[in-house]
């Protein structure tokens, strides 16, 4: 057998298996244009020092600015301001 | 003299005996019969030794601008998550029937069987270069044909942060704005 031969035993398979794979599932193969659920961010449980935080907000602020009514389904009762928690840490530094 | 001759026929005899096994049609290519432990070893031993070889003067960037979990996560949810999955999903169509299967990168690396990564970079630059180069003979393709390295680069951060996302972060980080 060629290695070609070879080669097309393996990879016409694979080819043919991907084209039909996603098939049996609909809701994987229906890729609609989803816009990002921004009303699920939960903004209490955020640490905005980390990066998948700030690209979270990125992206629901990029994503509001160009649909403005999106920003009102955002929790923002349980947003922790940044004043408290500039506030816990002096608390913690004056507490020795 | 009789030492050359002898070499000579247990040459023939290899050479032989592999085109025997070659065109008698008994290696099974099957992608539903799994390969034996020896094979498994020998072909699982030659790539991690060639990609770590072909991996090690890398370059690793600064990949920690939240951006590139924007851009590194739209691409993955659509070139991507059918055969890696995502968060929230435990297999799929190709993920099952693809052989060698790919494995699930949205759980920690350090969880799944197979290797260990000894560092960061060292995993990251294991990462892409695969992603640019894919792997002959499996189902993961070469991404660096149509991706320039950024794009690239951008999926290595994004895979780096994935088994720490929950559904909901994976759904916000990957819808397209
Ligand atoms: C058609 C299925 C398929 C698609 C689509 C695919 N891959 Fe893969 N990938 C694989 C398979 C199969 C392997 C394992 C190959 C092996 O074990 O030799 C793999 C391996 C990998 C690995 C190495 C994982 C490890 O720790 O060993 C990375 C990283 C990876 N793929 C990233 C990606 C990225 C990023 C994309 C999207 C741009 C992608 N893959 C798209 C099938 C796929």
């Amino acid at each position: 057998m060629k290695t070609l031969t070879k080669l097309a035993l393996v990879l016409i398979p694979t080819m043919a298996l991907s084209l039909s794979a996603t098939a049996h599932d609909p809701s994987l193969h229906v890729k609609k244009a989803e816009k990002a659920d921004c009303s699920k961010m939960d903004h209490s449980k955020m640490d905005m020092k980390n990066p998948v935080a700030i690209a979270m907000m990125k992206k629901c602020m990029k994503q509001s600015k160009a649909d403005d009514h999106k920003m009102k389904e955002m929790d923002h009762s349980k947003m922790k301001k940044i004043e408290s928690k500039a506030a816990k840490k002096d608390d913690q530094e004056h507490n020795h | 003299m009789k030492i050359i001759k002898l070499l000579l026929v247990l040459f023939v005899l290899a050479i032989g005996s592999a085109a025997t096994v070659m065109y008698s049609g008994i290696v099974n290519v099957a992608a539903d019969e799994p390969h034996s432990n020896f094979v498994y070893w020998l072909l699982e031993e030659t790539r991690e030794r060639s990609i770590s070889h072909a991996a090690k003067n890398i370059k690793v960037p600064d990949l920690s601008d939240p951006e590139l979990l924007l851009t590194g996560g739209t691409d993955y949810e659509f070139m991507c998550a059918s055969c890696h999955l995502k968060p929230g999903q435990s297999e799929s169509d190709m993920s099952v029937g693809l052989y060698p299967a790919p494995p699930n990168l949205a759980i920690s690396s350090k969880t799944h069987v197979g290797h260990e990564h000894d560092d960061d970079d060292e995993a990251a630059r294991r990462n892409f270069w695969i992603i640019k180069h894919g792997i002959k003979a499996s189902g993961m393709p070469a991404w660096g044909k149509t991706h320039d390295d950024q794009r690239i680069w951008a999926m290595v951060a994004f895979i780096n942060q994935l088994y720490t996302l929950t559904p909901e972060q994976y759904q916000i980080l990957t819808a397209i704005d």
